[in-house]
């Protein structure tokens, strides 16, 4: 059987914990703070997967409303921006922290973090704005150590180290299965370029021969990153995701 | 992508071949239909031709296909508000229109066989054949759905998809409504759900358009498998129409159990009443109630139809069908087989050919016609 083994404490570090314990609960009474007070003043440090508070770059979006698609929650709503472009809000009161959200962006415009312990007055305010999403959210932070369990050859042990655990991860973007938008019935295209308009990569294309009275067609499968922006706009219906 | 089919010569549809697929070939050729204006926006071109001219049927196929989904009908008119911004200019709107290149349809056409019938499942307008044959037609597995057009109570239209024959029990489904429908933008919604295919049933103007949809493009020749005319000499503005028998008339719309047309008068059945209201056609075209695209259109048997069903030619209760292909031939040897329907003595030839001579008269106005240069 395997133990998770404890810090052993001499006297005076005793001493130490309980004196601080009591002070704790004395500065509690005389100023109240309006989230739970961490006791001991550490934190787990939580693997870099963990599925927290969602960050957004606007850069790398693409429109595709993709997030709030997918949303089971359906907490990430789409607005409108000054550029006409839609990006999401997400309402933390519906959220139930899936991440499939983050899974599904082509773009990789959502991030992870680890923050998880985000405080509200109002349910208004859990309706975060597309702006609020950019920056990490000001959150209290009363640690100073963070504490990781490892694996010690045989039994577990819990190891204390000084400092702060960085809550913002740098994850590489979920790639997902590699797809590619592909016409399946070309007899059937209208030419109406509405899949041009709407691609993000410029993997579309079309030239009008103005004497042959035709347009020429093409999705350039290299710069395709199978967003899947045309097969959810097309017309007809006839384009479709396939493996690349 | 159309290619021959080597054994039978037809053309068939050309999918994406895997191979293909690995190799990232996705280039391919699109048609654009010629301008009769140059310079001009296509939507211009279909609304100067078309529309302007009063030469449309309003049959909705532009409305079905345009990539935009901005055109509309306003009052029973089709247009496009802010078509100089929105219209993509691609042209479809042109090459679907069965009347942008206008070879009007007229006589009998082709047929395998003309049957007088009645249905022995549901009740309709006269032998209710129209609902019987998409009924057997999804009771034999060649569709999975059926368009039909349902009226509410103050004879608006509306589109009902029908799944299974029961669902036809409906009342109000069978039944002439001499008002326009949207039958086409609803058949390019079912054909993207549908399995096995889809069953319409529709006026001549419809069935055109549907015909020039399925030319144009394969997607259509594969899921409309089953398409039902009715016989058609003209159609009104519903809110003209009713109006007129509103205000002129004292017919109170709610009470109207059917309408139907016959020898040059409609004869309105409305609820509490013994006799039948007869109001000649005359009064209608006098007011200019008739639909203006209706000046123009020869076809009254929907030669293009697979099938064609009106009450014209049979006794009283019976509908007259004429069947034009094999599809349709194959539908009513299953109603024979499963003796669904009960079959009339005979056809009067004469009564339906009246009525295609008096609506190929209309020929001369099309000739009449000056179109924009």
């Amino acid at each position: 059987m395997k133990k998770v083994g404890t810090p052993e404490y001499n006297l005076q570090d005793k001493l130490k914990y309980h004196l601080s314990a009591l002070s704790t609960a004395a500065k509690q009474v005389a100023l109240p703070l309006n989230i739970t007070t961490h006791y001991p003043r550490e934190r787990r440090r939580w693997p870099d997967c963990f599925r927290g508070y969602i960050l957004f770059d606007p850069e790398r979006c693409i429109s595709c409303f993709q997030c709030s698609f997918i949303c089971p929650a359906n907490a990430i709503w789409m607005k409108e921006a000054p550029s006409n472009r839609y990006y999401p809000t997400l309402d933390y009161g519906k959220c139930i922290f899936c991440h499939f959200c983050v899974d599904s962006c082509p773009g990789g415009a959502l991030k992870p973090t680890k923050i998880h312990d985000v405080a509200y007055r109002t349910m208004e305010e859990m309706l975060t704005l597309t702006e609020e999403m950019v920056e990490p959210p000001e959150i209290i932070r009363e640690d100073k150590v963070f504490v990781d369990y490892v694996i010690d050859t045989e039994d577990l042990s819990l190891k204390r180290t000084k400092g702060r655990d960085n809550l913002i991860v740098e994850i590489a973007p979920s790639q997902g299965v590699p797809m590619v938008s592909q016409c399946v019935d070309r007899a059937s295209c209208i030419a109406c370029k509405v899949c041009e308009k709407v691609c993000e990569s410029g993997a579309v294309s079309s030239i009008k021969d103005e004497e042959r009275l035709i347009v020429k067609m093409a999705i350039d499968a290299e710069k395709c990153t199978g967003c899947g922006l045309c097969v959810k706009e097309c017309s007809m219906q006839i384009l479709r995701l396939v493996r690349k | 992508m159309l290619h021959a089919n080597i054994k039978t010569g037809e053309e068939v549809i050309h999918m994406a071949t895997p191979a293909e697929e690995e190799l990232g070939e996705s280039k391919w050729e699109v048609k654009v239909p010629e301008k009769k204006l140059k310079d001009k926006l296509f939507f211009e071109n279909l609304k100067a031709v078309v529309i302007d001219t009063n030469l449309c049927s309003r049959c909705l196929t532009c409305v079905s296909i345009c990539p935009s989904g901005l055109i509309v009908t306003d009052e029973d008119i089709v247009g496009f508000p802010d078509f100089e911004k929105n219209c993509f200019d691609c042209g479809a709107c042109v090459r679907v229109c069965p009347r942008f290149i206008y070879e009007p349809p007229s006589g009998l056409g082709n047929y395998i066989e003309i049957v007088a019938a009645k249905s022995k499942r549901f009740k309709g307008q006269d032998g209710a054949m129209a609902t019987e044959l998409i009924a057997s037609a999804i009771d034999m597995g060649m569709i999975d759905q059926g368009l039909f057009v349902d009226r509410n109570e103050k004879w608006e239209t509306s589109i009902f998809h029908v799944r299974y024959p029961e669902q036809v029990g409906v009342g109000t489904l069978g039944g002439t409504k001499y008002v326009f429908a949207g039958i086409l933008p609803a058949l390019k919604e079912a054909i993207r759900f549908t399995k096995k295919g889809v069953g319409v049933v529709g006026t001549p103007c419809m069935i055109s358009g549907i015909r020039k949809l399925q030319q144009e493009f394969p997607v259509f020749k594969e899921k409309v498998k089953l398409v039902v005319g009715l016989f058609c000499t003209e159609n009104f503005h519903y809110n003209d129409l009713m109006k007129f028998l509103r205000d002129e008339k004292g017919i109170e719309i709610e009470k109207i159990l059917k309408t139907n047309i016959s020898k040059g008068s409609m004869y309105v059945t409305v609820a509490g009443a013994e006799k039948k209201r007869k109001i000649k056609m005359a009064e209608f075209e006098e007011r200019g109630l008739v639909a203006k695209g209706c000046d123009f259109c020869t076809d009254f048997t929907a030669v293009q139809s697979d099938a064609s069903v009106g009450s014209v030619g049979s006794e009283a209760g019976f509908s007259t069908i004429i069947v034009r292909n094999e599809n349709a031939k194959e539908v009513m040897a299953f109603i024979r087989e499963k003796g669904t329907a009960e079959f009339g003595e005979k056809v009067v030839m004469d009564e339906i050919d009246y009525l295609i001579k008096f609506k190929k008269k209309r020929e001369e106005h099309i000739k009449e016609l000056k179109l924009p240069e």
